[in-house]
């Protein structure tokens, strides 16, 4: 496993002290989405399909510091739309990092050359560049419909790790993936030097023009566990081996849709970061006025029956590690001999 | 996902359709709304969110400019008409995959049309 040592230590005793207070429902990771407006338009993504008075509009740095105090999580993930593309997007990673936030800039990385160049960015530990890889080449190209892209990309990695800059790519996997090919994809990423890789089955947006592609629950442990069986020592992963696991169909977890709240020029989207049913004016408005018991696998919700993403689960990973002295032990075995 | 879209409907609440429906349709569609209130006053714009569990229900909407959120009661909205461009509409996946194969396919003829040295 790839997370730093001083990461995994700042989440591990904020879940704790979340624990000793009693909490049942706390935010992991924030998912701040500072604006919809994106250089790409992949028919896999339900995020920017907008008029254009609403992707026009973004938040101020100020309303995304305010988010981000009131929420509390440890973790603040800055998708969107495209983040290179936000005004203020420097000053805003400044701030979370001086606030010791660990931030995950989630970028197509077609500007990210560009943006080094003007020296926007600053080297720090709590600040990582994910970058978003759906494969090699001619898989990339295609998920995200446009030609090219993938080889911008890793310019923009070179870029980022000559600078000394953390990098980590993130891929969402859709039917029909080759686990082959996406092997050879983690060899590829290992080649470049990224820090760890994150990966997740897309999820069927009810929005997103390329339906037919999602993966179902059975079809998903199928293609996870052919692409991660005997998983070569040199592949780090930027995320919970439990939720591997799970997306091995070696585990059973219950969503934590709660887990990585998300907030943007609408509020605080009800209930999680897929799903859009409505928004809060506040997170606390979110966590008290959400109803929880109508989402996730138990409840029956069709839209949640096949969800598998990592927004919802590696949050339930998470938590188990830390609820028992077995779930503590699978996940330090796991990091430690990297099988999953 | 089929290109079906909602452009252009102007639905009769009440007789064919209640307002919750309306709302909850206008709330799932990708482009502008124009809700008319009792009054005869119309906001267009784009209506994000709804929330029917309040002690007043209401939707809210960002306007043309962008500029809001504006609240509005569901008692006080008459009609809602999908006045807007639906932005989720025709930009399916096949169609992407249908122009990249027809691009392919243009940029081989062309080849193959070019004479070869010697020819």
């Amino acid at each position: 496993m790839s997370v730093p040592l001083s990461q995994m230590w700042a989440v591990a005793s904020y879940v704790i002290r979340q624990k000793l207070a009693g909490r049942d429902r706390y935010p992991l990771v924030l998912m701040l989405e500072p604006l919809f407006r994106c250089n790409l338009a992949c028919a896999g993504c339900g995020k920017i399909q907008y008029p254009a008075q609403i992707l026009k509009k973004h938040l101020t740095v100020e309303q995304c510091l305010a988010a981000v105090d009131e929420c509390g999580a440890p973790v603040v993930s800055i998708p969107g739309g495209e983040p290179l593309m936000y005004p203020d997007i420097g000053r805003l990673v400044e701030a979370l990092i001086a606030r010791r936030k660990y931030v995950y800039l989630c970028t197509n990385a077609i500007l990210l050359s560009e943006k080094l160049e003007a020296g926007l960015f600053r080297p720090s530990k709590y600040f990582s560049f994910s970058v978003h890889l759906d494969g090699l080449r001619a898989e990339h190209d295609e998920a995200v419909c446009r030609d090219g892209v993938y080889d911008d990309a890793v310019q923009g990695i070179k870029a980022a790790l000559r600078r000394g800059f953390r990098v980590t790519t993130n891929s969402t996997l859709f039917d029909g993936v080759n686990p082959l090919r996406m092997r050879e994809f983690f060899d590829e990423m290992m080649d470049l030097g990224v820090e760890g890789m994150m990966i997740s089955p897309g999820y069927s947006y009810s929005k997103a023009p390329d339906q037919e592609h999602f993966l179902r629950t059975q079809r998903a442990h199928d293609l996870f566990s052919t692409m991660l069986a005997s998983p070569k020592k040199r592949w780090r992963f930027n995320q919970s081996p439990l939720f591997l696991q799970f997306l091995m169909g070696r585990r059973e977890f219950e969503c934590t849709p709660w887990g990585n709240p998300t907030y943007n020029v609408f509020g605080w989207q009800r209930p999680c970061y897929l799903l859009q049913e409505g928004y809060a004016a506040s997170f606390k408005e979110l966590l008290e006025t959400t109803r929880w018991e109508n989402y996730g696998r138990r409840s029956g919700n069709d839209k949640c029956r096949d969800c598998m993403v990592h927004c919802g689960y590696e949050p339930t990973a998470v938590h188990h590690t830390f609820s028992s002295w077995r779930g503590f032990r699978d996940t330090v075995s796991a990091t430690l001999t990297g099988r999953f | 996902m089929t290109d079906a879209t909602l452009e252009g409907w102007a639905p009769e609440i009440g007789s064919e359709i209640s307002l919750e429906e309306v709302v909850d349709r206008a709330f799932d569609y990708r482009g502008n709304v124009t809700v008319v209130k009792g009054d005869g006053t119309e906001t267009v714009g784009y209506l994000f969110n709804r929330n029917r569990d309040a002690p007043v229900p209401f939707v809210q909407m960002f306007d043309l400019a962008g500029a809001g959120p504006y609240t509005i009661p569901y008692f006080e909205i008459r009609a809602i008409r999908f006045t807007g461009r639906d932005t989720a509409a025709g930009k399916s996946y096949a169609a992407w995959l249908r122009a990249k194969e027809a691009a392919k396919a243009a940029s081989e003829k062309d080849s193959g049309a070019a004479p070869s040295r010697g020819a």
